[in-house]
């Protein structure tokens, strides 16, 4: 089939204006990109995430006690609405392992002699554990995966200070711990951590815990209200020194799939309108423009008798054809990133399977939500232009009206007056050609936000607040004067004590479960600070809350709050809130130790100890305190800190990365669609110009000084947008597990400035080329 | 002869907020078939404005204008435009033709919608252009654009071509060889002609010559013989 003479000439004009086509179609497909990555992960992530819930069978309640007798589960399985009910024993752990002089910490779960009915395991490589085998053992895949462990190697591992050798047979994965995160840790660190399985009777043996459990799950009948069964479950577990049961919402792993599940949505939806927005605007200019261009041809084909609406779909075809090449780019672009980004997250989140693919639900509205920018973009210009009268074919174009600008200075050159009266002529014009400009500004400034922000929050809490080297662990609360043995150790130079329980606080209706810490007054090593940054004092008196914990709370300094132990004395008390403290990582409430342990009812205890050691003779402390058997684990900050910038810093890197580029694709389609548009709409009066003897660069000079004009009043504006976006972004991205602090560091405006201006000097370059090849005499033989 | 068009009291007014423009101030008008008409007047008088009228292109103010029994001032938008897509052929004083399309295809945008058109090749043929078919109009001189433009207009075999100052652009020998090309279709085709021009040295080509001023026809001219336009000189 031949092509029709309109699609001919549609093809043509496209190929002539195949610099913008390529602009507009780029920014376009950032837009799209950014959605289809997103989206697309978000969806391989959610589907997977059902997925395996269902499969290996995910409980619904969970809860942790001290230690009860396995008779206590029938009585659980009684209560309304549970179906099933698992009862297990978990235990810390101390692990060395051949050649990685580190203290390794891990949590060691007994598995039932039948196999477990709930939290099933994933088998990526060996075998189970030998129902007789007492020393076989299988571990987290995250572990296996960062020592290069094979099935058949061996682990040292201590529980309460005995210590025995584990073969490794089988490396797993289970949803349970698709985020293995270290008490107290940060981030997953899968060199430090481990999750060991091992049968249940020899490690009960070893725990001391045969013919009991200090873990139990359950599975609800669906739509059974399970806050309902909150009370009777805790009440049949607080004998035993129950922790409160809490549902899928309060599970780690779960918690925070959820999170980020909640960052990826917002990624999949701000971001792409943004950059759609954008390209609507580009197209807008465009086709505008080429209905300008176009107008005594559009009249004479309508003289000859084509109808309103074949025009209007000629013009809408155009349109849609960049809106193709943009969602085609677009799609395959951010298949690719979010494919990339689906082994990023595979790397942190630990699924035993992640199956990424193109949804055809994310494709198919990739185009619709493009080809809506595109139609919102062109549609009035269009139809503006397709239904104006036949007979302007008839009349030569009229010359454009000008005005005086108000702002003109007597000295003015002619040219400088020229550019003046140009941007005043088409002030909305200008105004989003310099909103385009600022906004693409205000995306590198977010991008760099989050990079600075990551620094901050790292500077805060580890260089001010948890200055510590090592932090001890014990395995329950034991008397103080077990920092005696460990400042003898040599190459510890400072021990301080700290004494953790689990509480619930409670303001008004509201309540929240997490760890109550005990400090030491003039503890130097773990500080609270201030909003400035500046430690302080832990008062005698009453209760410190983080600040976030305080707003989730609806509570104020000097509001009386009510704190509920969950171990010990159980005892329930209302404090008064005497501060907030300055913390961005995690969520905690802080008092006195000595105060916490007379709450208590307990002696001069205490539960992990912060130390202060020798850089040079840290390999003999880690030794040493591997031999003390009260201890449970053992957490090195220096480790923490490499962990936290490992994980987070390659997703935040490839994003920034990503973010810039996008950037510099909005910068360079609005400055090169400006200027470009500005030359094709002047090139008569400028070739006239230069045949009444102006330079190139005189001429050159008018066209990119109206540029110059608008980039330089986009900057700031752009910069200072740029920072109302990160504090926005930063209240959305807020959660229980971070806050992200609004700093932007001077090097992130000043690089957000200076690709701005790298992309205007790249379309400058461009079409000042295109001025040097103005041809004078065609330009005015032909009328527009 | 039949009467192609016919219009009684065409008035038309342009309202330019403080001021009214009026362009025609009542004007009586036949076109046969077949006929070369000749409208001639200054600058202003309103000629581009009757022709526009008559083409569908505009709307008169007031009376009437019919296309045989087919009234022009009541018929609606897509009426005209099926109107001018099936009978009308224009020709501009500035070509119009579409830049991005070569000469054979500026014609075949017109024949792909038209009722029994001519190849596009043998309308090009019929103005002496056959060797420029794939010229793009940038690579035409104005007379040959001005050919092209005749093209495509007659390619359909329009009972009317409307040309407005046709000439206007050209220099007196390119404007004969587009007057040539005009003339030919007039009598091979038999298409009602109407030819609008401010120089009077072109109105010898034609059957009648009506003189227009200030929005009124102030008198017609009928010419014994039609001029050949290689007899005209201006
Ligand atoms: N679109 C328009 N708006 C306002 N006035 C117009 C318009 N078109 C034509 N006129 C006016 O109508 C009158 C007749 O114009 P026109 O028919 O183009 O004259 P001619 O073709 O004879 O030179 C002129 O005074 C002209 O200024
Ligand atoms: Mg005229």
């Amino acid at each position: 089939m031949t092509l029709s003479a309109l699609n001919r000439k549609l093809f043509r004009d496209l190929w002539a204006v195949r610099g913008q086509v390529i602009a507009i179609a780029l920014v376009l497909a950032g837009g799209i990109a950014t959605y289809v990555m997103a989206a697309s992960t978000l969806r391989a992530m959610r589907d997977t995430q059902t997925r395996m819930y269902r499969e290996f069978r995910f409980p619904d309640l969970f809860a942790s006690l001290k230690r009860a007798p396995l008779s206590l589960a029938s009585r659980v399985r009684q209560l309304p609405g549970i179906i099933e009910v698992e009862t297990r024993t978990a235990a810390p752990a101390n692990i060395s392992l051949a050649g990685f002089s580190q203290p390794v910490s891990g949590l060691i779960i007994g598995l039932p002699a039948s196999g477990p009915i709930l939290n099933l395991l994933h088998l990526h490589a060996g075998r189970l554990p030998d129902p007789n085998a007492d020393h076989e053992a299988i571990v987290s895949d995250g572990f296996a995966q960062a020592h290069k462990l094979n099935p058949g190697f061996r682990l040292d591992v201590t529980i309460e200070g005995r210590r025995q050798t584990l073969t490794v047979v089988g490396i797993v994965s289970t949803p349970e711990f698709t985020y293995q995160i270290a008490p107290g840790s940060l981030v997953p660190d899968f060199t430090t951590y481990c999750i060991l399985w091992m049968n249940a009777k020899p490690l009960q043996a070893s725990f001391r815990m045969t013919g009991a459990f200090n873990q139990i799950a359950a599975t609800v009948s669906p739509g059974f209200p399970f806050e309902n069964l909150f009370a009777p479950l805790d009440s049949l577990l607080r004998p035993y020194g129950g922790l409160g049961a809490h549902a899928r919402k309060e599970q780690v792993s779960h918690r925070f799939l959820t999170e980020e599940f909640k960052q990826l949505e917002m990624m999949a939806t701000l971001f792409p309108a943004m950059f759609l927005s954008v390209a609507a605007f580009l197209l807008n200019v465009v086709v505008g423009r080429l209905m300008t261009t176009q107008r005594s041809q559009i009249a004479t084909l309508k003289a000859f008798g084509y109808t309103t609406s074949a025009i209007a779909w000629h013009f809408l075809k155009f349109t849609l054809l960049i809106v193709a090449i943009g969602a085609v780019i677009g799609i395959a672009g951010g298949f690719q990133m979010g494919s990339g980004m689906a082994r990023l997250y595979k790397d942190v989140y630990r699924f035993p399977y992640l199956e990424y693919g193109l949804d055809w639900r994310v494709t198919l509205f990739a185009f619709a939500i493009s080809a809506l920018a595109a139609m919102t973009g062109a549609l009035f210009a269009v139809l503006k232009a397709s239904a104006e009268s036949p007979a302007v074919a008839m009349q030569p174009a009229n010359p454009g009206h000008y005005r005086r600008a108000w702002l003109e200075f007597p000295g003015l050159s002619q040219p400088s007056r020229m550019i003046l009266r140009n941007i005043l002529r088409r002030p909305v014009k200008c105004s989003l050609s310099l909103a385009g400009i600022a906004l693409s500004t205000a995306i590198l400034v977010l991008g760099g936000f989050w990079i600075d922000a990551v620094d901050f929050m790292v500077f805060a809490q580890l260089r001010r607040a948890q200055t510590e080297d090592l932090a001890v662990t014990f395995f329950g609360p034991v008397s103080s004067r077990a920092l005696y043995s460990l400042r003898s150790i040599p190459g510890v130079t400072l021990a301080e004590p700290s004494r953790t329980v689990s509480a619930r606080i409670r303001f008004e209706h509201r309540s929240f479960r997490t760890g109550l810490q005990g400090l030491e007054p003039s503890a130097t090593l773990r500080r609270l600070l201030d909003d400035r940054l500046q430690p302080f004092e832990v008062p005698s008196q009453g209760l410190l809350l983080t600040g976030h914990l305080a707003t989730m709370l609806g509570a104020k300094p000097g509001d009386l709050i009510t704190v509920e132990l969950l171990e010990g004395s159980r005892a329930i008390r209302t404090l008064p809130l005497t501060a907030t403290v300055n913390e961005y990582i995690g969520i905690s409430a802080y008092m006195r130790r000595d105060a916490l342990n007379r709450f208590l009812r307990e002696s001069d205890v205490t539960t992990s100890a912060n130390l202060r050691v020798d850089p040079n003779r840290l390999d003999s402390v880690y030794s040493r305190l591997r031999c003390i058997p009260a201890i449970a684990g053992i957490a090195v900050r220096s480790q923490a800190l490499q962990s936290f910038y490992k994980t987070l810093a390659a997703q935040m890197l490839t994003f920034a990365f990503f973010n810039t580029i996008l950037a510099g694709t909005i910068a360079v389609g609005v400055v090169y669609n400006t200027v470009r548009i500005a030359l094709s709409e002047r090139s008569r009066e400028l070739a006239s110009l230069r045949v009444l003897g102006y330079t190139r660069g005189e001429v050159a000079y008018i066209l990119l000084g109206e540029l110059a004009l608008v980039v330089f009043s986009a900057l700031p504006l752009g910069l200072w947008l740029g920072r109302q976006f990160s504090a926005y972004f930063a209240s959305t991205a807020q959660t229980e597990l971070f806050r992200i602090p609004v700093v932007v560091a001077p090097g992130t405006y000043a690089f957000s400035a200076l690709v701005i201006l790298l992309s205007t000097l790249l379309s400058a370059f461009i079409v000042g080329r295109q001025v040097n090849h103005l041809d004078l005499v065609e330009v005015l033989k032909a009328r527009e | 002869m039949q009467a192609v068009f016919h219009a009684h009291g065409v008035t038309k007014v342009y309202d330019m907020g403080e001021v009214q423009v009026h362009a025609l101030r009542g004007v009586d008008i036949e076109l046969f078939a077949g006929e070369m008409m000749v409208l001639l007047g200054p600058s202003g008088s309103g000629k581009s404005t009757l022709l526009n009228i008559l083409g569908g292109l505009d709307r008169a103010s007031g009376g009437h204008v019919f296309y045989r029994d087919f009234d022009l001032t009541t018929a609606s938008d897509s009426q005209l435009t099926q109107y001018r897509r099936l009978h009308v052929g224009f020709v501009f004083q500035f070509y119009n033709l579409i830049p991005s399309l070569t000469a054979l295809e500026n014609v075949a945008a017109v024949t792909e919608i038209a009722r029994d058109p001519m190849k596009p090749e043998e309308a090009l043929d019929l103005v002496g252009l056959a060797d420029r078919r794939h010229h793009f109009p940038s690579q035409l001189s104005g007379g040959q654009q001005q050919r092209v433009a005749i093209a495509r207009a007659i390619a359909k075999r329009p009972t009317v071509l409307l040309c407005d100052e046709p000439t206007g652009a050209l220099d007196s020998e390119t404007g004969v060889l587009v007057l040539e090309a005009i003339d030919r279709v007039n009598r091979e085709l038999g298409s009602a002609t109407a030819v609008i021009t401010h120089n009077a040295d072109i109105a010898g080509m034609a059957d009648r010559v009506v003189h227009m001023s200030n929005g009124n026809i102030s008198h017609i001219d009928h010419n014994q013989k039609r001029k050949q336009p290689r007899e005209l000189h201006w």
